[in-house]
């Protein structure tokens, strides 16, 4: 089984991005399970979100501690806590523009850097960087197609879906991978 | 055909597939969805019946016996507060043997304002004379509405659903959509053959002496009683048709277990998963799911307790007090045993709080190593 956690800000599209990539692990035959923390949600406040996928049903129904891959909308929120709760041998995807010394720090993980928030700028999606983040995601995954997620995105994006699309495929492209750990963690 | 839907999206479906005629419901984190839905479908045309706005739950409750007493299907939803203040109408839904199904979804009592899940809110509501059914699922939780409309449509008493707050109805994950021909022959148009007509004017709810009354009651208790055999004949049929039955209780590793952890609601899901986990370190644990509280399976429950040293409680809920509102109807039918097994009580994920596996193992390595019963052991992680 594999637990993603997102970490982002109210109104970044966390909620909506680890549901999008359930729809995308659905289509691909696995069965996803996906909630969110709730009582803050407003613009700008921290929310979390998390996933599950396994090749069989989960039963599961509690929160998930340490996360085998933690995707970082947010640079601003990242703190050890948060960085320290990853598995060893897990990922950690930060939305920034160069890599922040906290995250380079973590030992026996991969780190992959993607400008979410500039690739949603290029494109005109203004805050909404969830499909940049997750185009990057898939690269680094390595095992989504990314016309799974595309398709996806179209299925559950309300409107400017010519343009999150575009954002997830720039994001695919430009996503910088450093491997650092033994296993994938999963 | 599978979707991915959340836990209110399930029972939403549940309530669309079962074709109610009419749905009377006011808003309140975390059911809204389940409210939110049905009013989309509604606007889109894909309901069928119709939604009332009201004013609060009180009133929705209230539309809900009237349009029921006269020959609709009806539909309701609430959590926390909004349960709390329906409390008036819920006895007279029962006792005017109306079968309303409402979709519950757990929510801490106020004060101090919390959202998240205890199922102190539907417990609180145990001597309504409603059905209650804990759902531990997303299936369970669309299955279940269907089955509770064909149970309260035969013995005539109101049925819950019950799920928990968030880490049932905001869960998202596969659910199978059962195939509306399907649903419509396994629960035909609603037979009220002594429904209220506006032709024939009558009076309802009349005022009775003290004999009327008590034979009155008598008989809602002996209903009740015999709606134990309905319930579980309905899941059976369910089980042919669908392909998936639930039982009123289900045992997991029921038969070599030295103790034997109870649960109800999402905590079970959680629960299975630490008892495979305690197994494999070489624990013959068990596990207990009771899903029909109202009626209480106690004989089932006897039954299936048996022979058993040690039985552990996890209750989400909680009569200050007392303890574990669960483990108290528990004792209660344990009493008769000729040899009864250590009971011993645990209090966790009150207001919505964690309950990993980790916290599971813990109640049961507690449990394991106990020789007396105590009051109830709060358990909440460091």
């Amino acid at each position: 089984m594999l637990e993603i956690k997102f970490y982002g800000r109210g109104g970044q599209g966390a909620v909506l991005a680890s549901q999008i990539l359930a729809r995308a692990f659905f289509k691909l035959g696995m069965y996803p399970q996906c909630f969110s923390i709730f009582g803050g949600e407003r613009r700008g406040a921290p929310v979390e979100s998390f996933l599950r996928v396994d090749e069989k049903r989960i039963r599961l129904r509690c929160g998930i501690k340490n996360p085998h891959h933690l995707i970082l909308m947010s640079p601003d929120l990242i703190t050890p806590e948060v960085l320290s709760a990853v598995r060893k041998g897990g990922m950690i995807l930060v939305n920034a523009e160069t890599l922040p010394e906290t995250v380079k720090g973590v030992g026996e993980c991969d780190i992959a850097l993607i400008d979410a928030q500039g690739i949603a700028d290029r494109v005109g999606l203004g805050r909404a960087l969830n499909t940049a983040v997750l185009g990057s995601y898939c690269r680094v995954h390595g095992g989504i197609p990314l016309h799974f997620l595309e398709e996806a995105i179209k299925e559950i994006i309300p409107s400017r879906i010519d343009e999150n699309i575009e954002a997830a495929r720039i994001a695919y492209q430009e996503v910088s991978i450093y491997r650092r750990s033994k296993g994938n963690g999963a | 055909m599978k979707e991915l839907m959340t836990g209110n999206e399930a029972i939403a479906h549940g309530v669309r597939l079962s074709r109610v005629q009419l749905v009377a419901a006011y808003p309140i984190t975390p059911q809204t969805p389940i409210y939110e839905k049905l009013s989309q479908w509604e606007s889109e045309g894909k309901l069928g019946g119709v939604m009332v706005r009201v004013e609060s739950e009180h009133t929705a409750m209230a539309t809900c016996i009237a349009a029921s007493l006269t020959g609709v299907r009806v539909f309701t939803a609430s959590s926390s507060q909004g349960i709390a203040l329906m409390h008036e109408m819920l006895h007279f839904a029962s006792g005017n043997r109306v079968p309303i199904v409402m979709g519950c979804v757990n929510r801490a009592l106020a004060v101090p304002w919390a959202f998240g899940s205890d199922q102190t809110d539907t417990l609180a509501q145990r001597d309504t004379g409603w059905i209650q059914f804990y759902c531990e699922d997303n299936q369970e939780a669309l299955d279940t509405v269907i089955q509770a409309f064909r149970v309260s449509e035969t013995v005539c008493f109101p049925s819950m659903v019950i799920i928990d707050g968030f880490y049932t109805s905001h869960f998202m994950e596969p659910v199978e959509i059962p195939p509306q021909e399907a649903v419509d022959e396994f629960l035909p148009p609603l037979p009220m053959p002594n429904r209220f007509d506006f032709s024939v004017p009558a009076f309802l709810s009349n005022v009775v002496g003290p004999l009327d009354y008590f034979r009155f009651r008598q008989r809602s208790f002996s209903d009740m009683a015999h709606s134990m055999e309905v319930i579980k004949r309905v899941d059976e049929e369910f089980g042919r048709t669908f392909g998936r039955s639930y039982g009123v209780l289900e045992g997991v590793h029921l038969e070599d277990a030295e103790a034997v952890l109870i649960t109800s609601g999402a905590i079970t899901g959680t629960a299975r998963v630490a008892v495979e986990e305690l197994r494999g370190e070489g624990f013959r644990m068990g596990l207990l799911k009771i899903r029909l509280f109202r009626p209480f399976p106690a004989k089932e429950v006897c039954r299936l307790l048996e022979g058993k040293r040690k039985v552990g409680v996890i209750d989400r809920n909680i009569s200050i007090g007392q303890g574990g509102i669960f483990c108290q109807e528990l004792k209660a039918a344990l009493y008769p045993m000729a040899t009864r097994p250590l009971v011993q009580n645990y209090i966790a994920g009150l207001g919505g709080l964690d309950v990993p596996v980790e916290l599971i193992k813990e109640v049961a390595r507690d449990l394991m190593g106990r020789d007396r019963e105590e009051g109830p052991i709060w358990m909440a992680e460091p």
